[in-house]
């Protein structure tokens, strides 16, 4: 075949490919919206006290709940993966033990996350007698997020050219002072947008968080220690038990109403990391 | 200020004296019997040399034969690269580095180096130059914009970049880029500085300019220089180390280390000669 015919195929081929992916991203967010977006935008809805006995509920204790279980989460898996990643990427030897390391959150990454759901019911909820709440639900994304958060912030850090730590080091900085004044900050973008992107995961994450936080308060929560109903738990929860008459309603609009938060969340996770690194390039550190 | 720069000047003066009578006292650096290995592979091998005090040595040997392996021998830069092994001493002022009793940081605070590509941090051209005096724990901004402008005086960028200490080390130029690099060592008071090619990346005037420096600086510290450049190891420095691996996989060996002049004009090795007139490498 001409390289020339050959070519205006492959064109047209990826261009197709590229149309067909996007069209069905499009049709799932339109559909979303188109059923869901009404509902979603109402301020009885979204600020709203949720109903048991008539239609017209609202999800304010659900998108609080949400809100702060994600918070909750990053708290507690950002230091770890942080630490983590620091260790592997600054001071472990490639080698067996980190190649252990990494295949077993590799693992970890492909478990179903129903099973960290049962797994986080059985220690924290049962065996540590946390009963249902949020701290459990955020240990248990914590974990599930682990494989991810690492990784990410791992591919920041290792971005970070090394000719910079080199630099550092050649100046008589110890190897904590490398990382504290040169890797962290210049790998600082790619760690915001890596502890923010999976957010939107955890809010929509459903199975890990109907065993662990709990599926339904009228009440906003506290402490860590409190009941909470996050957003996909009690979409799943309406839908399954059905017990108000516009219990589509509430499925609809709550689909909608997390969209709508995953693309906030994402764009701010792109203007925060812009904003940072011009910031560093300006010399602000 | 007028007062003060005098009295710099009457110190640099007196250094100046007390570095010729350190040149005829001895070696700043020796490297004895030196062999060096990646796993078990082994690049340098029964490296011997002397390093007078504020002299310019260069490296030159053909790609691969373990120039820049050598130069980040003497401030232990191939301790950050697992699996390096060395044999052998390199005495720094008489103590041996490699003994376990030295401080690396230490080292390196007096053996300061500048690398083949400018890699200024990305900072702004203050921040560049404060790095290493910071690291090391002064925090006085007077005494800190006193060291900031002498050592860009002494890289020869102060009236360059004067205006603009807070714009991004990243927006000047590949030449700029290098005399902050060299501006950087120089903060942090060195003895030794070591220079892996760096001109390799600049165009004929940046390296003219880093070239001058050079021989400015040499009245105040030792230099070693890794170049590729016949013409500029001719230029710049007083004695040539000429380092070949005869056969690929073999290590790497000091073949000639002589007078510059000696090198370039009567070198005692048929191998030298050939390199130097560039007859293969
Ligand atoms: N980190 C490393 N691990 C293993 N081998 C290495 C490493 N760095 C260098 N080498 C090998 O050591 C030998 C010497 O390398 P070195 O960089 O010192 O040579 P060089 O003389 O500086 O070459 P060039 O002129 O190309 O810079 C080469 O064969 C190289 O492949
Ligand atoms: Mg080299």
């Amino acid at each position: 075949m001409h390289p020339k015919t050959a070519d205006r195929i492959a064109t047209v081929f990826f261009w197709t490919i590229g149309l067909i992916t996007l069209s069905i991203l499009l049709f799932i967010i339109l559909e979303i919206f188109g059923r869901g977006l009404l509902t979603a935008l109402k301020p009885s809805f979204f600020w709203g006290q949720p109903k048991t006995d008539a239609p017209g509920g609202g999800v304010r204790p659900m998108l609080f709940s949400s809100i702060y279980l994600a918070c909750l989460t990053i708290l507690i898996s950002l230091p770890i993966s942080l630490g983590a990643a620091i260790y592997m990427n600054e001071f472990a030897r490639r080698g067996r033990f980190t190649n252990f390391i990494r295949f077993c959150l590799d693992s970890l990454a492909t478990l179903p996350s129903i099973v960290f759901g049962i797994f986080g019911m059985t220690l924290f909820v049962i065996r540590l007698r946390w009963s249902y709440c949020l701290l459990a639900g955020a240990c248990t994304l914590a974990l599930l997020n682990l494989p991810i958060f690492l990784r990410s912030t791992e591919e920041a850090l290792r971005q970070v050219p090394q000719t910079y730590r080199e630099a550092s080091m050649s100046l008589g900085s110890t190897r904590w002072a490398t990382i504290r004044k040169v890797v962290l900050p210049t790998a600082m973008p790619g760690i915001i947008t890596g502890a923010i992107l999976p957010i939107g995961r955890i809010m929509g994450e459903s199975a890990a968080v109907i065993y662990t936080t709990g599926l339904f308060v009228n009440f906003l929560p506290r402490s860590p220690l409190d009941p909470a109903a996050p957003l996909a738990g009690y979409i799943w929860y309406a839908q399954t038990e059905a017990w108000v008459p516009d219990y589509r309603q509430i499925v609809n609009g709550g689909a909608a109403l997390l969209l709508i938060i995953v693309f906030l969340i994402n764009y701010l996770a792109r203007k925060l990391a812009k904003v940072y690194s011009e910031k560093k390039t300006l010399g602000g550190i | 200020m007028k007062s003060n720069l005098e009295v710099e000047n009457l110190i640099v003066e007196k250094d100046k004296e007390v570095g010729k009578e350190m040149a005829k006292l001895g070696n700043k650096i020796e490297i004895r019997d030196l062999s060096m290995y990646y796993d078990s592979f082994k690049v340098l091998e029964n490296i011997t040399m002397s390093i007078p005090c504020r002299s310019i040595v260069a490296l030159i040997g053909p790609s691969g034969c373990g120039k820049s392996s050598l130069l980040r021998c003497i401030n232990r830069m191939n301790d950050l690269i697992p699996n390096s092994k060395v044999e052998g001493e390199i005495l720094l002022d008489g103590e041996n580095i490699y003994n376990p009793s030295c401080e690396v940081i230490e080292l390196r605070r007096r053996v300061g180096m500048v690398f083949q590509k400018p890699n200024p941090f990305p900072k702004s051209v203050y921040d560049n130059v404060s790095f290493g005096p910071q690291v090391m724990g002064i925090d006085n901004k007077k005494e800190m914009d006193e060291i900031v402008e002498a050592s860009l005086k002494k890289a020869a960028l102060w009236d360059e970049v004067k205006d603009k200490l807070r714009t991004s080390a990243l927006s000047l130029s590949g030449g700029q880029q290098q005399r902050l690099c060299i501006a950087r060592a120089l903060a942090v008071q060195p003895e030794v500085i070591l220079f892996d090619e760096p001109c390799s990346a600049l165009d004929p005037v940046a390296t003219q300019k880093i070239e001058d420096l050079l021989i400015e600086l040499k009245e105040n510290y030792t230099i070693v220089i890794v170049t590729h450049n016949m013409q500029q190891a001719a230029r710049i420095s007083d004695i040539t180390a000429f380092l070949l691996m005869e056969v690929q996989g073999e290590p790497g060996r000091l073949i000639e280390y002589s007078d510059t002049n000696k090198i370039f004009t009567n070198p005692s090795d048929y191998r030298t000669e050939r390199y130097i007139t560039g007859r293969f490498g």
